[in-house]
């Protein structure tokens, strides 16, 4: 199959790139080897940076958030929230922290206005009582896995070809060029072999292994970051705290959760994710400084990610991007580094510089060029409001009409997880999870799973139990911290699941 | 002579319950909520050691049907496994499985899973074809509610006839009183009609029932949706609780204490069926590192104090105590067993 550009993977940054330059008409292609957001894009807190946190230490990164930021909510208002943010300072932080900020805030045009104490607990009324200064800037919530199936669904309708589940296993290189890309499609089970002019690499964590088959070198550092998720949406804001980036300083409200993070240490590989019981406790330690009601709250579950940096990675580590070319393969472009928040803009330079090499005159449409439905205005139905929130232009696909629940706990309908299941991307449970938000609430999977491998299989046929175990392991990672409630609410999952069905351990 | 309270309303509380009376024992049953054996296959994997004979004839006075030799039953989710006593329809024979099974579900109803069954089964060489009847009820809405009249029973007949044979399999739906709904189906559909073997469903509910009625026949009073809140013990032994529910709240003397309590038990915390409680902090627990596993520390049937004294009037039964890990069908024997060797341990103190 001859394509003008391949891109492997399918992240934020790969989903950018593939829309950007079909809706400019070039000719390309997509293999994510996992579900779409399976590395960096998917573990993370969704949070939609004002820019203010770089404002201090990393200008031109505060800069790019602050413009992307509104593009974003212009071009992608349905799985953003405008929720704000705030940041504050606490009793032992540095109070003179602030006025650089502000300071930084204006230099790299990060709207930022000062509150006084009383307007922040108005604001705010979960705020701590001791917060000394507050900061409101834009910050806002995402939904990472409606964004980028937004930009598969885009691509798609342009013209190019989106696959996930699809691995790169094999590059050919003739006279310094790679020639010919192989990939095992999972789905069918077929080798496929594609043709490119340009290979883009953009496998996030994994860029430097995709790089290696074509025996290039990219530097970068692997930084794991943990998150928590507690039950309710326990501010109205984003968050922060008021001091120089650091962990345990964000929280975002986000559906029907709030998400609690993060921490940094150095990644052994892509897929050390995992957090530890000191990451957990560290990151409640430290937010409920913020938000005290967090010192009361249910931990759904912990999840964790890897930060792809340039260079060595770390907290220090810039978070703009860069394009890495060797010439022992001239045309594979690898990109390293970015953010969840600028992935369009990080998209656009990277197709600027490909549509040059091909000579493609169109210029990038996607700073204008809408990625879902407004939101809703006055007079919507709320079911159709929140199925806009996760499927965007899809949500009036689901059909109304059958109002049978299927996951309590995230009020999911059968309807939507069909909806799902007739589309091209559900190979697994996780999948259809991460699109519907079946399985994500307090009780993991336990009431839905069974019910949502069999209507996978009405559907059309899935191997269940492999897709069941994968399904309850993955959950049951997240719950390895689990305690309290949460940790009443696993053993009874892993009593009827594990106990009585013998699932979720391996053979 | 003061009461012997029996903490726990599943199969463990209910066996010592019986075990008690019968010899003659004031006995009161503190139960709440739905007990993990309800949720249980009501299968006995293995015959119980201890008690062997005993809790045979016992079951068998209940008129529990009884199977005698080896026998395959199938979960909700396709999986066979072998047990030793069953009622009549959960299981086959050792000549072995059916070559064909059709396995009915109701579309959207989480009682069984047709397809995902039928593949399992497939996996298992079993031939098996899903057979999905339409269904309008909500998933939390019991079953039973559609088969209140002829007319659907001769509704699922009729599907069932027009399947190639073999044998039926159905969801556990029914209670003990429509039990012979399934022999009417059999003779009706001139195929065999199985219940599978479901958790959070009546199988194992059916058995509580029995054990239940024997425990009050014998004399054992049962104070139901109520928990014991606290204990106290005094140079060794236990000598009082308080027990409450709603707006009662009783302390009551406490001649001999068994603590069937069930589930998970580590560091504080106790499952119950779907019930969750907290169980008592006066005896020591052991943690094997696994939630699943654990439980009450015991030394020959008697509980042992957090300074690691035997506590001379109080027994440990059933789930809370410390047990091998279960497979399916093996949490009833080990409740049989663990319930026989705490009363034995109380009447030899």
């Amino acid at each position: 199959m001859r394509k003008d550009v391949l891109i492997i993977g399918g992240g934020a940054t790969g989903a950018g790139i593939v829309r950007d330059l079909a809706l400019r008409g070039v000719e390309c292609a997509l293999l994510e080897m996992g579900d779409y957001c399976h590395g960096a894009s998917g573990g993370n807190h969704g949070l939609l940076h004002s820019g203010g946190r770089y404002a201090v230490t990393d200008p031109p990164s505060a800069t790019e958030c602050a413009k992307e930021n509104a593009i974003l909510r212009r071009t992608a208002p349905f799985c953003i929230e405008g929720t704000d943010g705030l940041f504050v300072s606490l009793p032992g932080d540095d109070p003179s922290f602030a006025d650089p900020f502000l300071k930084g805030c204006k230099g790299s045009g990060v709207p930022a206005e000062e509150l006084t104490a009383k307007e922040a607990l108005s604001a705010e009324p979960g705020l701590s009582a001791e917060a000394l200064r507050c900061i409101a800037v834009q910050d806002g919530s995402i939904d990472p896995f409606a964004l980028v199936q937004a930009n598969v669904d885009s691509a798609r309708e342009a013209g190019a070809m989106v696959r996930n589940h699809c691995r790169v296993t094999d590059m050919v290189l003739e006279g310094g060029m790679v020639v010919r890309v192989k990939a095992f499609d999972r789905r069918s089970g077929e080798i496929l072999t594609i043709v490119p002019e340009i290979v883009i690499n953009a496998a996030g964590a994994w860029a430097p292994q995709v790089a290696a088959m074509a025996g290039c070198e990219v530097a970068m550092g692997l930084d794991q970051g943990s998150m928590l998720v507690v039950d309710g949406r326990l501010c109205g804001h984003v968050v922060n705290r008021l001091r120089p980036p650091s962990d345990g300083d964000i929280t975002v409200p986000n559906h029907t959760a709030t998400v609690l993070g993060t921490t940094s240490r150095p990644a052994a590989s892509p897929e050390d994710v995992a957090p530890s019981r000191n990451d957990m406790e560290l990151l409640l330690r430290e937010t409920s400084a913020m938000l005290p009601a967090l010192r009361h709250c249910r931990v759904v579950r912990a999840y964790g990610g890897v930060r792809p940096l340039p260079g060595r990675g770390g907290r220090g580590a810039s978070r703009t991007f860069s394009l890495i070319t060797d010439e022992r393969a001239g045309n594979l472009l690898s990109v390293v580094g970015g953010k969840l928040t600028t992935y369009r803009l990080m998209a656009e330079r990277v197709s600027d510089q490909v549509c040059n090499a091909l000579g493609v005159r169109a210029g990038c449409r996607t700073r204008t060029e809408p990625l879902g439905p407004p939101v809703d205005e006055a007079g919507g139905s709320v079911s159709l409001a929140r199925l806009r929130r996760k499927y965007g232009f899809k949500a009036t696909t689901v059909s109304l009409a059958d109002q049978r629940m299927l996951c309590s706990c995230e009020q999911v309908l059968r309807a939507e997880a069909q909806m799902v299941l007739a589309g091209p991307d559900a190979l697994a449970l996780s999948d259809v999870m991460r699109r519907t938000r079946a399985g994500m609430g307090y009780c993991q999977g336990l009431d839905c799973a069974l019910s949502l491998q069999e209507l996978m299989m009405e559907a059309g046929g899935t191997e269940p139990l492999a897709s069941l175990t994968e399904f309850l392991e993955e959950r049951e990672r997240g719950q390895a911290l689990a305690s309290g409630d949460q940790l009443r609410q696993e053993v009874l999952r892993r009593h009827v699941l594990r106990g009585v069905f013998g699932l979720g351990e391996r053979e | 002579m003061s009461e012997v309270l029996v903490v726990g309303s599943g199969a463990a509380g209910l066996f010592s319950s019986w075990l008690l009376a019968r010899d003659g024992w004031p006995v009161i049953v503190v139960g709440k909520g739905t007990p993990s054996s309800a949720m249980s296959t009501g299968c006995l994997r293995r015959m119980p050691e201890a008690c062997h004979e005993k809790a045979l004839n016992f079951l068998a006075d209940e008129g529990m049907p009884m199977v005698t030799g080896e026998r395959t039953g199938i979960s909700k989710l396709g999986t066979p496994f072998e047990c030793w006593l069953s009622p009549s329809h959960s299981t086959w024979g050792p000549e072995g499985a059916p070559g064909s099974v059709t396995v009915v579900g109701f579309q959207g109803h989480p009682s069984l899973h047709p397809n995902l069954i039928s593949s399992v089964l497939g996996h298992r060489g079993i031939r098996a074809r899903p057979l999905t009847l339409p269904s309008t009820l909500p998933p939390d809405i019991p079953l039973t509610a559609l088969f209140r009249d002829e007319g659907a029973w001769e509704g699922v007949a009729t599907e069932v006839q027009r399947t190639e044979g073999g044998t039926v399999l159905l969801p556990a739906f029914l209670s003990r009183r429509d039990y012979w709904r399934l022999d009417w189906l059999e003779r009706r559909c001139g195929r065999t009609v199985l219940e599978a073997v479901t958790p959070l469903e009546a199988p194992g509910q059916r058995l509580l029932d029995l054990m239940r009625a024997r425990a009050i026949e014998a004399g054992a009073s049962i104070w139901d949706g109520r928990t014991v809140t606290s204990l106290t013990v005094e140079n060794g032994s236990v000598r009082t609780a308080i027990v409450r529910g709603g707006l009662e709240v009783r302390e009551m003397e406490v001649g001999a204490l068994v603590m069937a309590t069930g589930g998970a038990l580590v560091n504080g915390l106790g499952l119950n069926g779907r019930e969750l409680a907290d169980p008592f902090t006066a005896f020591k627990v052991l943690d094997d590192g696994d939630v699943l596993r654990g439980g009450y520390a015991t030394e020959k049937g008697r509980l042992v104090s957090r300074s690691g004294n035997v506590v001379r009037n109080a027994a440990g039964a059933g789930d809370c105590v410390r047990a091998p890990c279960k497979g399916y069908g093996d949490g009833l024997p080990h409740a049989f067993e663990s319930a026989w060797t705490a009363v034995k341990a109380l009447e030899g103190a």
